[in-house]
């Protein structure tokens, strides 16, 4: 699904110049469920942001389902992105303003889904994550575990085929934790692919391989399974 | 620690180079127009004030109507002043000006120079108004026929020195000693006069209460009630004018008069009221109107308003994104006092500064203000006022106000909350917010079709079909200098020269110039009810013709037919008065005669011809009553031409004159820009608004600039997650634009029916004037729209196509 070769991001200000990935080289299958670790400020945000078409890359290869998208414009890239990917971040970053139904249905209103059809998908997963009873209410009446439980929820209304996790547990406590990795963990059965950053040993043990990151460049792949 | 705050704050205005700027420059452009404005109509309000007993003093206005005409004179009858004086003891003091014969030529070395700053007066003029000698006794000045009191100016001007008097002056070739050289009547007075002229030398049936000519000004003993002396104005009637009307008129007692629905009523104008209140005629100078002090105050205000909220919002808006140092700051043991301090000594900071560019920037533009509003402002009128007071106390309000928001608000928070950025800034949604949005384009969007309307009106009036056509057409000032043979030779040499078309010899033109009001009657009989009040005009064969103007019925003079003398062509104002289908061959009787002392022999003139209504005073009034009579009248020699070398055709008539009437004195104007006079004050005004306007709604820009990019500040982290989602730059835009476009729609709704009435009761004021149209509501809507969209899209694309990592790091 994602292959990366050679892989380079360089950030200038007007004195530094930080090299943030260093002909990093890597490939993930459809299906898989990969950890990416290291210290901060080795990388991990940088190329998630890549992966996840937010941000794009200096030099480099990245074929996507086997496309080069490495210079995609902004355009191209927010259309493949809303329906391909799904995003989980460490701080929920829900909308303030909106109900839980509506930051789940957001997706697809970007997506042009037709307001029968979104109605009947996002009740459909809210269900799954059982947050259902909370659907009228707002981000902060809930608690980590149920705004981390509704960013899921967003991140895979649109059943992308990627999933990107950013510290999906950084915010929770253990229980709360292991009941978001759950929820990855059989998305993941269910086919979708998984890549998430993280700096939990234990979270990082439900993936299928960890990819250790060092000043822009992988150190080490363990496999698990 | 002063000292610190300072330079902190300094430091603080610097790094953010771009909104602090916009704070500045929106607040010194709103003090800066309020200092305009303040000088402007502290300048306005100061009318006549100089004048010592300013108090006392009253004007004797009439108001008549009578024989279908409606007169509201700013004039009374020559014996009034002295009448009033003699049977009422309130009554301190009186004069009189006589100004009805307009501009005389006066010489100056071997040339003439036409002087429309002149006019006759009695010698106690100088007893009421307050015009003090540079030189000479103006106490008795004016007793003795052939004397002149001049100004510094004019003996500057004629002499070369203030030190004239005793000299002598040639005035329409007649010598005036000058007895005494006044200081320059000041600016802010109602009327300006270079030249007096001793009331004994005017030509004049002298002691006639029915004709009303001379402008009369009473002193009033302090302290008298001049709305009680007023109903003393009935017995005045009773003794001296009826006696008098009796005599041409066939009336049993004043009440028959009124009954036949006619109205005679004095008045007292207070002085101070003169200025701004006036609208009669004629005035001596172009009066002001109280309506232009008001719409100019609300403007001021509304400007200063706009910029303060502006500054407030704007410093608000920023101190949100200083939550974080305020956070640090605390941590590091910062006391709440001392972050009160820093936030208040910032915001005065720069609204000191704002008030310093603003009284600069008042200071450089001062000049070409005073150009436009034909004013000579100074800084220094308002230096010492309560303005000034106002001006030093709001930037430093402003400042504090503005201030206490972040000192009070964001000093108050837990370091840790603010830390986190957790903190609501109470702002993003509130109705105070949307309140504020609404405000402004509620006064752009009134100034803008105020403007619209204003310069419609002022447009209409200069393109508006007067029933005469004033362009290309030469007036010889005449008067006096020529007998009736030389002006007719004069008329027909010019005549022959090529681009002329036709020429008439007449001083009743229709732009400023003499008039007479005549009375005739329908029947034979003059009494009340038949009784037609019009001016009469003394005109040639050629006058229609040259001036343009149109016959709807009937002919005009002819030399064909040998009766025309006593011939009579009206305007259809006069035919609607008298209520003739068909007035041709119709009579009318008139009872006043040239030089004839006995009023009651009546003259008969036969209705030739119809004339087409056209306007001979401002379009601030109707079109009243009209006549045109065949005669020989001299004043003026006016003429049609058809060149565009105007300047060349002047230099070969002038040498004609000099031919025909050699040493006699050559003065010419342009009717154009005779008519263009009448209406200067008017137009200024007119730009002067539109000025203003335009600076309000440039300061509401800055405001809505400020007020977007907070709230796109404030949903940056919004963006950032509706991006990553999917959402495109469009659907971004759309989002954020559609919250301001509504408050756009509620303050057009808001806005609409405050600017209908507004500009419905200033077009009230003429007697024709442009319909309000719905389209001047839909161009102002657009226009603020259009600018809402603009400064909108501009915050909103920028923070649509920013990349949305940065704005999620921003967390």
């Amino acid at each position: 699904m994602i292959k990366i070769t050679e892989l380079e991001k360089i950030y200038r200000t007007e004195e530094v110049e930080t090299v943030a990935l260093n002909k990093l080289s890597f490939e993930v299958r459809d299906g898989e469920f990969v950890a990416v670790m290291g210290p901060s400020g080795c990388g991990k945000s940088t190329l998630l942001n890549i992966l996840g078409l937010l941000d794009d890359p200096d030099a480099g290869s990245f074929l996507f389902n086997g496309i080069e998208v490495a210079h995609f414009n902004e355009r191209k890239r927010a259309d493949l992105r809303k329906h391909n990917i799904g995003f989980v971040f460490q701080s929920f970053n829900l909308i303030d303003e909106l109900t839980v139904f509506e930051n789940v249905e957001l997706p697809l209103i970007y997506t042009g889904v037709k307001s029968a059809e979104r109605k009947k998908r996002v009740e459909a997963v809210l269900d799954k994550v059982q947050i259902m009873h909370r659907r009228n209410h707002y981000p902060q009446q809930l608690s980590g575990g149920q705004q981390q439980r509704v960013a899921v929820a967003r991140a895979v209304v649109n059943n992308p085929k990627l999933i990107l996790a950013d510290e999906p547990t950084g915010n929770l406590d253990s229980s709360n934790g292991n009941e978001v990795m759950q929820m990855l963990t059989d998305l993941n059965e269910q086919g979708t692919t998984i890549i998430m950053v993280t700096h939990s040993e234990h979270d990082s043990r439900y993936s299928h391989r960890i990819i250790r990151m060092l000043d822009g460049q992988t150190v080490t792949e363990n496999i698990l399974v | 620690m002063l000292k610190n705050y300072l330079k902190v704050a300094f430091r603080n205005l610097w790094r953010n180079k771009i909104f602090s700027s916009i704070n500045i420059i929106g607040l010194a452009t709103g003090i800066c127009c309020f200092i305009l404005i303040a000088l402007y109509v502290t300048d306005e309000l100061s009318y006549d004030r100089f004048n010592v007993n300013a108090e006392n003093i009253y004007r004797v206005d009439a108001d008549i109507n009578f024989g279908g005409n409606a007169l509201k004179l700013a004039v009374s009858s020559d014996p009034m002043g002295a009448t009033l004086k003699k049977d009422y003891p309130q009554v301190q003091e009186y004069t009189r000006i006589y100004a009805s014969e307009g501009s005389k030529l006066i010489k100056k070395g071997n040339e003439y120079i036409d002087e429309d700053k002149i006019a006759y007066a009695d010698s106690t003029l100088f007893n009421v108004f307050t015009l003090p000698a540079l030189e000479g006794d103006t106490k008795t000045a004016l007793n003795e026929p052939n004397t002149i009191v001049i100004s510094e100016t004019a003996a500057k001007k004629y002499f070369g020195t203030i030190h004239a008097t005793g000299k002598t002056l040639e005035v329409e070739m007649k010598p005036y000693k000058v007895t005494a050289v006044i200081k320059d009547i000041p600016h802010n007075s109602h009327f300006h006069f270079d030249f007096l002229l001793s009331m004994k030398n005017v030509a004049y049936g002298f002691g006639n209460f029915l004709s009303h000519n001379f402008h009369t000004y009473i002193l009033l003993k302090p302290g008298t009630d001049y709305k009680v002396f007023e109903k003393n104005f009935d017995q005045v009637i009773e003794k001296y004018i009826f006696p008098q009307a009796k005599q041409f008129m066939q009336i049993a007692s004043m009440d028959e008069f009124r009954s036949a629905g006619n109205k005679l009523e004095y008045h007292l104008m207070p002085l101070l009221d003169i200025h701004l209140h006036s609208a009669r005629w004629p005035e001596l100078d172009t009066n002001s109107n109280i309506q232009y002090v008001y719409i100019f105050s609300a403007v001021a205000l509304f400007i200063l308003l706009i910029a303060c909220i502006n500054f407030m919002n704007l410093s608000t808006a920023r101190s949100a994104s200083r939550a974080k140092e305020v956070g640090i700051r605390k941590v590091l043991g910062t006391e709440r006092k001392n972050l009160i301090r820093q936030f208040l000594t910032e915001s005065t900071v720069m609204a000191v500064i704002s008030l310093f560019i603003a009284v600069m920037a008042a200071w450089l533009v001062l000049p070409l203000f005073n150009n436009i509003s034909a004013k000579s402002l100074s800084l220094g009128s308002i230096l010492n006022g309560p303005v000034m007071l106002l001006l030093i106390a709001l930037p430093v309000f402003v400042g504090l106000v503005a201030g206490s928001y972040p000192a009070f608000f964001l000093s108050g928070f837990k370091p840790i909350v603010v830390l986190k950025g957790k903190i609501n800034t109470g702002f993003k949604k509130s109705s105070l917010r949307s309140a504020l949005v609404v405000f402004q384009f509620f006064t752009s969007i009134v100034l803008i079709i105020g403007t619209v309307v204003i310069y419609k009106q002022l447009n209409y009036i200069q393109t508006t079909n007067l029933g005469f056509n004033r362009d290309q057409v030469l007036i010889i000032n005449a008067a006096g200098a020529l007998n009736n043979e030389n002006s007719d030779a004069f008329k027909n040499e010019v005549l022959k020269m090529p681009g002329i078309i036709s020429g008439t010899i007449s001083s009743y033109l229709p732009v400023a110039s003499s008039r007479t009001d005549n009375t005739y009657s329908k029947d034979a009989v003059m009494d009340a009810k038949n009784a037609l009040s019009m001016q009469t005009w003394v005109v040639d064969y050629d006058y229609i013709k040259t001036m343009g103007m149109q016959i709807v019925k009937g002919r005009n003079f002819s030399k064909d037919f040998g009766t025309d003398s006593s011939g009579i062509i009206l305007n259809e104002a006069a035919v609607k008065v008298l209520g003739y289908v068909d007035p041709i061959g119709k009579k009318i009787y008139s009872s006043f005669q040239d030089g004839s002392n006995n009023p009651l022999s009546l003259k008969t003139y036969t209705i030739v011809g119809v004339v087409k209504d056209f306007h001979y005073e401002s379009l601030r009034q109707n079109i009243y009553p009209l006549s045109l009579r065949l005669g020989h009248n001299s004043g003026n020699v006016s003429f049609k031409v058809s060149t565009k070398n105007l300047q060349e055709l002047v230099k070969i008539v002038e040498a004609k004159w000099k031919i025909i009437a050699p040493g006699m004195p050559f003065s010419y104007r342009f009717m154009d820009e005779a008519f263009d006079n009448i209406y200067r004050a008017e137009g200024r005004i007119g730009k002067v608004a539109v000025i203003f306007s335009m600076l309000a709604i440039l300061i509401a820009c800055l405001g809505l600039f400020g007020l977007v990019t907070y709230m796109t500040e404030q949903r940056t982290k919004e963006i950032g997650v509706r991006k990553v989602l999917g959402a495109s730059v469009p659907n971004l835009v759309v989002m954020l634009s559609k919250d301001f476009l509504k408050l756009v729609f509620i303050a057009a709704v808001i806005a609409f029916p405050v600017a209908w009435w507004a500009m419905r009761s200033w077009l009230q004021d003429f007697a024709y004037r442009i319909s309000i149209e719905w389209w001047f509501f839909l161009l102002a809507a657009t226009i603020a729209l259009v600018i809402a969209l603009a400064t909108v899209c501009f915050k909103a694309i920028k923070a649509a196509m920013a990349n949305p990592v940065q704005s999620l790091r921003t967390e």
